[in-house]
């Protein structure tokens, strides 16, 4: 029986989330002073965030966008996503044309689809890190691999809070993507109304237990 | 159309899907309550067999261009899977572009060179690499015995890792006593040493990227730096909007993707951008916004030699007469660029020639100039960047934090392993072979007798390939590098490396043109499969570990030398072990350098940092040279001091306007200028070997003004055949894509190998850097 197999044994006898969480480190940021320059440690944006947006457009969600499409655009978990949809090819990936979309997020009649919101609207260059596709067909085969996605619920008892399972770098925003009808079906959170994120998830950036030195 | 078939597949995973919303929405009903998705399986994830999410995060610079991104290779078990960029490192800040973000998958195409393989009647025979290495020695040995010395070479590029240029220079030009070594970053960043030691007399810039952050005016330079150095185009366009009142020039001969972020684009006429170079200064002059108590201080006006010509014929040969002239002959020689004058040689209106003189010429805006390979692939490269020095010299703007003319570099250590190694013909890892005191640096530092340094340099890259072909070379080794795509007029250099009695040893990731003309390929070790050290554009050395093993019985570069070397009898110059060699190699090369000029960093202090700068002095890097306040090099009581010419002053040069070797006439009407877009790096054998990247561009096209389009009787995507007088190549139409190219003129990207673009262009080059001009030859077009 492979490890993974034993996860899954591990959750269906409800135990998981106590004994196997060790084994799964997040995808998250090493501690200071592996934190990317003006990192937002006093979670500034996503009050401002909070403020900006209605309450009513941190909840509802569609159900389309799921984390099966979610991994289908990334490459490794906190890879830049591909741009799934089509663009002019004149089109330069300014913020201008990409943030009109994805700036506050809101349904799109021609994508039939309500828009992902970008955690990092700082960040002119679109098209530096999303490029969208223009054939399914690859060069040469490729003989990548990926680890698994974090699991998600990983409380460390029922009912508490779970861990910040990923980085923080670039996605320190959690309303931009934890909340309203853009947002993944299993990462939306019932409770965007609560601003303050941090008060209760914190990033998990190790997974070993406190020891003593002396 | 991708998004059909896209759609097809999602409906195919209908069931999936479906099953999974239920799930989902059961999830999230009880998500808060902390219960748990087992196993989660994602489509198209190819995940690692027991993979329980486990990483661990490694330094290294990025692999491709020379902005020396740092990055954080996630490794689990044996394999790197993940990227995140590097916030320790300050050349990026934690943010990378698609390619870096992506760089772990270029180690992971299926075709890997795993094995060597030699030529045996016509055919590729895999044998064990410690046969193909007793091959090559026995070639090289039979072929110096032969035909000479000067009959074998080493081609390398800026892709070398630091030792592994060190190692071949050492081999080459210490041991065996040829100058027979040369790198293809002679094709990307020649003119841009031969500026700086014109201009400064050393080379590598004086700024850093720092500068960004305190400019007021960019101005770029024939250069894309939305697609080419996406990093710091953001970090330019996130100043401007920190600051608000940030202006970026684009200053180009095609409108780009830099145009559009740009504040004002200016398209300029192949080559003037000498005549507007001039113009700017004419007008500084003219209005008194000369720094007089800089220039006076620290600056010398000369002249060389003109109508240098253009090199196209064999045998070549250029030396440059400096002479001095006096500021009054300097303001005379400009009087032939007023505004008026370049308007019409260049197409730049008198008025924008203005005002950017107005931008250099305030005093109270910090200027910062960047380029790449507009001004650095140019037949009078060495002249455009001497302009743009004169410009910032003539101002003062320069070596002070904001105000800094910066010269871009195209590969990961161009910097680091051609320039400061040393990797070209003439050069040693400290000065030239010219110079006896060098040589005898050399000689002593490498523990060989001093003859055996040969004082006369040999080939530069263009004239190395024609020996090879004329069969005054018989035996090249090629490393990391593809020149059966790169080499201009390509078709004459293949058919030379096809010939018989030439031996072709390439060392290499991944099969290319290149390896399908070699004799013997040797799989080599990929990045962070090996340890070694890059250095940026910024004189920023970059060290990375061996992160993960490489597949099948690749080896380092550095130690496919190494074998090599001890076969021919020099054990005694080679005699580290695999587990140190780094360190060591890292030790004796850092003696060439040491001095306040240049000293760069211990090899324990690299190994923890995310890069350091050098001149790395008493344990601080430097961020602005030639300036007493941050550089230790300076005569102390100086307040700037270009220690690099021997009376501490930086030149400033009367370099005329004269024109491309070859412009389009009567029968060959367009110009043809080639280049790269953001998803390819170089040749494209990595990046294409990337799905995201290659499913974003998967193949090279001709862009071409609509109405030049409409005249041919071609739409978007209908093919056009481009022929040159050496060769032509037919491919898709590109009409208001990415990038505009003026009326007259096309573009072609040169990455992919199916559309070999340089068989139609010219291998002119700069008579002084000898670097070739892949911007501008004559083409015409014919509906295909």
């Amino acid at each position: 029986m492979n490890k993974r197999a034993k996860i899954t044994t591990g959750v269906v006898i409800g135990f998981a989330a106590v004994c196997f969480s060790w084994t799964v480190v997040s995808m998250s940021a090493q501690a200071a002073p592996g934190v990317q320059e003006g990192f937002d440690w006093s979670g500034e944006k996503i009050y401002n965030r909070y403020n900006d947006t209605p309450l009513q457009a941190m909840t509802g969600t569609d159900g389309r966008r799921t984390l099966n499409t979610f991994y289908e655009r990334r490459q490794y978990p906190g890879s830049p996503p591909i741009v799934p949809h089509k663009v002019a090819e004149a089109f330069s990936g300014d913020t201008a044309k990409c943030i009109s979309c994805h700036g506050r997020g809101g349904y799109d009649a021609e994508q039939d689809a309500y828009a992902p919101v970008t955690p990092h609207p700082e960040n002119e260059n679109c098209f530096q890190c999303h490029v969208p596709i223009t054939t399914e067909n690859l060069f040469v085969e490729s003989d990548w691999e990926s680890v698994s996605p974090s699991r998600l619920g990983r409380s460390m008892m029922g009912g508490s809070p779970p861990p910040v399972p990923h980085s923080l770098q670039l996605r320190e925003d959690c309303i931009a993507c934890h909340t309203g009808p853009g947002a993944v079906a299993e990462i939306r959170v019932e409770h965007g109304s609560r601003g303050n994120c941090r008060q209760c998830h914190v990033p998990q950036v190790t997974t070993t237990t406190f020891e003593r030195n002396n | 159309m991708p998004y059909n078939k896209q759609g097809e597949k999602e409906d195919n995973m209908k069931l999936n899907r479906r099953s999974f919303i239920k799930s989902a929405a059961a999830g999230s009903a009880i998500a808060a309550a902390g219960s748990i998705f087992p196993g989660i399986s994602f489509a198209n994830w190819k995940e690692q067999t027991g993979s329980a999410g486990q990483i661990t995060w490694k330094k290294a610079p990025c692999r491709f261009c020379g902005t020396g991104c740092g990055v954080l290779v996630g490794v689990s078990g044996d394999r790197a899977v993940a990227v995140k960029g590097d916030p320790n490192c300050s050349v990026n800040k934690g943010l990378c572009c698609v390619k870096g973000f992506h760089v772990v998958q270029a180690l992971y195409g299926k075709d890997r060179l795993r094995t060597a393989k030699v030529r045996r009647g016509g055919k590729m025979v895999e044998v064990p690499v410690s046969e193909a290495l007793d091959i090559i020695a026995a070639k090289m040995k039979q072929t110096i015995k032969e035909t000479g010395k000067d009959s074998v070479a080493m081609y390398g590029s800026g892709q070398w890792t630091i030792p592994d240029g060190y190692v071949a220079s050492k081999l080459f030009k210490g041991c065996i006593g040829t100058n027979n070594v040369e790198a293809n970053a002679r094709l990307c960043m020649a003119s841009a040493v031969t500026g700086f030691l014109t201009s400064f007399g050393t080379d590598e810039p004086m700024g850093c990227y720092e500068d960004i952050e305190h400019a007021d005016v960019f101005v770029t330079w024939g250069n894309n730096m939305a697609e080419m150095h996406p990093v710091l185009f953001s970090r330019m366009l996130a100043s401007r909007k920190r600051r608000g009142n940030v202006e970026i020039i684009d200053l180009a001969t095609r409108s780009t993707r830099s145009s559009q972020a740009s504040d004002k684009s200016i398209l300029f006429k192949p080559n003037t951008d000498l005549a507007v170079a001039n113009a700017i200064c004419y007008e500084i002059i003219r209005n008194d916004w000369v720094n007089w108590d800089f220039v006076k201080k620290h600056t010398t006006f000369h002249k060389g030699k003109t109508n240098i010509g253009y090199g196209t014929e064999d045998h070549f040969k250029f030396k440059d007469a400096p002479e001095d002239i006096s500021f009054e002959e300097y303001k005379e020689f400009l009087s032939d660029y007023t505004p008026k004058k370049v308007e019409k040689i260049s197409g730049v209106s008198a008025r924008d020639i203005k005002y950017l003189a107005s931008l250099y010429g305030d005093p109270s805006k910090k200027c910062t100039s960047f380029w790449c390979m507009g001004m650095n692939q140019h037949v009078r490269g060495t002249w455009i960047n001497n302009l743009v020095y004169n410009i910032h010299l003539l101002t003062g703007k320069i070596s002070t934090p904001g105000n800094s003319p910066f010269s871009l570099t195209g590969q990961p250590s161009a910097c680091g392993t051609v320039r400061e190694v040393g990797t070209l013909t003439h050069k040693l890892p400290h000065g030239v072979v010219m110079k006896e005191a060098h040589r005898k640096m050399a000689a002593e530092i490498w523990d060989v007798p001093l003859t055996n340094i040969d004082p006369k340099p040999t080939y530069h890259t263009v004239e190395m390939f024609r020996a090879l072909d004329r069969g005054d070379i018989r035996f090249i080794w090629i490393q990391v590098t593809n020149p059966m795509i790169t080499m201009p007029n390509l078709t004459r250099y293949r058919n030379g490396a096809l010939k018989d009695d030439r031996f072709i040893v390439v060392s290499d990731v991944y099969p290319t043109p290149t390896t399908d003309v070699a004799d013997v390929v040797l799989p080599a070790a990929m990045w962070v499969e090996q340890e070694g050290m890059y250095g940026n554009s910024e004189r920023r050395t970059q060290h990375f570990d061996r992160i993960v093993p490489g597949p099948g019985e690749t080896m380092s570069d550095t130690w496919q030398i190494i074998e090599v070397a001890r076969r021919l009898g020099y054990e005694k110059q080679f005699p580290w072990g695999e587990d140190e060699y780094i360190g060591k190699i890292w030790e004796e090369y850092r003696r060439f350098h040491d001095s306040p000029k240049h000293n760069m960093a211990p090899y324990d202090v690299l190994k923890k940092r995310s890069g350091v700068q050098w001149p790395f002095v008493d344990g601080k890097e430097t961020r602005w040279r030639f300036n007493s306040k941050y550089d230790p090099a300076c005569k102390p009581g100086s307040e700037f001091d270009f220690y690099g010419k021997k009376d501490g002053k930086a030149w400033i040069w009367a370099r005329p306007y004269e024109p491309a070797a070859e412009s389009p006439d009567d029968e060959y009407d367009f110009w043809l200028n080639t280049g790269r877009v953001i998803e390819h790096w170089h040749t494209g054998t990595m990046t294409r070997r990337v799905p995201v990247l290659h499913r974003a561009v998967p193949e090279s096209y001709v862009e071409i003004h609509p109405e030049d389009a409409m005249n041919l009787g071609v739409t978007n995507g209908e093919m056009v055949k481009i022929i040159s007088r050496r060769g032509e190549v037919t491919m898709k139409a590109s009409i208001d894509g990415r990038g505009k190219p003026p009326r007259g003129m096309v573009f072609v990207p040169f990455f992919d190998e199916s559309y070999k673009i340089n068989e139609v262009t010219l291998d002119a080059f700069c008579p002084i850097s000898k670097q070739p001009d892949y911007k501008k030859c004559a083409v015409r077009l014919e509906k295909a």
